[in-house]
């Protein structure tokens, strides 16, 4: 059998994946988790001194707290089977990035498996949240003082 | 997922009944001088969606909230606001904030009806509140 007779028979064989639903799925679940987040920011904006700019962080952290939990008790990865990116994009999915790696590698004991897995995957989102954030603040800046833009 | 796709229209059709009360979209609390006069002047503006305006002594309040497509240019429009007023009542000290905070707190002013000493105070603690940057 040649290469591509393979290639041909292999795309008859695989059932086509519902692109659609895929995204409407991610699409409501991810809507949803934000609406979460912004009744919790809006909980500190009312019930705590927090403003619009300030209680992204608090927010921030409560979401990911919340994402950590249901990864802990085994509901996380439902919502993510059935949402898919949905899940993952939003900053919940840090948290479960964060919490199931440190639940997987828990056999290889404290140090070298908890510790030095945590952020397996969340590592590299931490790592490339700052390489970008430094390169944005080193373009406004340098746009800033040539004049183009004002902070 | 089954008791989502129950709560979820129930949610959609909630806000949209709470939507349909209509609310008092300019408030001006305070001493009572050239209160439509303020209000004329956010009036003008359209991109103001709902104001509250707290006036005591020398000091003034304008804690806006910008239409939704708006939100965008929130600082901008701040500042045009702000010059806007400082510009038609110099010998005042205006404060405008488009922050939720801000127009939450100042209509619990309205609410509450508070005054003279607490009410000045209030409004010094939320010029630094609004000014909080971490």
């Amino acid at each position: 059998m040649e290469k591509e007779q393979y290639q041909q028979l292999e795309q008859n064989v695989t059932p086509k994946p519902p692109y659609l639903k895929n995204v409407a799925k991610a699409f409501f679940v991810g809507g949803f988790i934000c609406a979460i987040g912004q009744a919790v920011s809006l909980f500190y904006i009312i019930f705590f001194n927090f403003t619009e700019a300030t209680a992204g962080n608090p927010t921030v952290a409560t979401v990911v707290f919340f994402s950590m939990i249901l990864t802990g008790l085994g509901l996380y990865k439902r919502i993510g089977q059935f949402a898919g990116a949905g899940s993952a994009v939003p900053v919940t999915g840090f948290g479960n990035a964060v919490v199931s790696a440190a639940i997987e590698h828990r056999s290889e004991g404290l140090v070298l498996g908890v510790g030095g897995n945590l952020f397996k995957l969340a590592g590299s989102v931490v790592l490339f949240g700052v390489v970008s954030a430094f390169f944005v603040a080193l373009i406004k800046y340098i746009l800033v003082t040539i004049g183009v833009v004002s902070w | 997922m089954r008791l989502l796709g129950m709560t979820l229209p129930l949610l959609v059709v909630l806000s949209l009944l709470n939507g349909c009360a209509e609310k008092e979209k300019f408030i001006v609390y305070g001493s009572t001088q050239n209160e439509s006069e303020v209000e004329a002047l956010i009036k003008e503006e359209d991109y103001v969606d709902r104001s509250t305006v707290i006036q005591y002594d020398d000091s003034m309040l304008v804690a806006v909230q910008i239409k939704p497509w708006e939100k965008w240019k929130k600082t901008k429009l701040e500042k045009k606001l702000q010059k806007k007023f400082e510009k038609k009542y110099p010998n005042k000290d205006v404060f405008v904030s488009a922050d939720y905070k801000i127009f939450y707190e100042a209509n619990k002013i309205k609410k509450d009806q508070m005054e003279d000493t607490k009410l000045s105070d209030k409004i010094t603690e939320l010029k630094e509140l609004a000014k909080e940057e971490t």
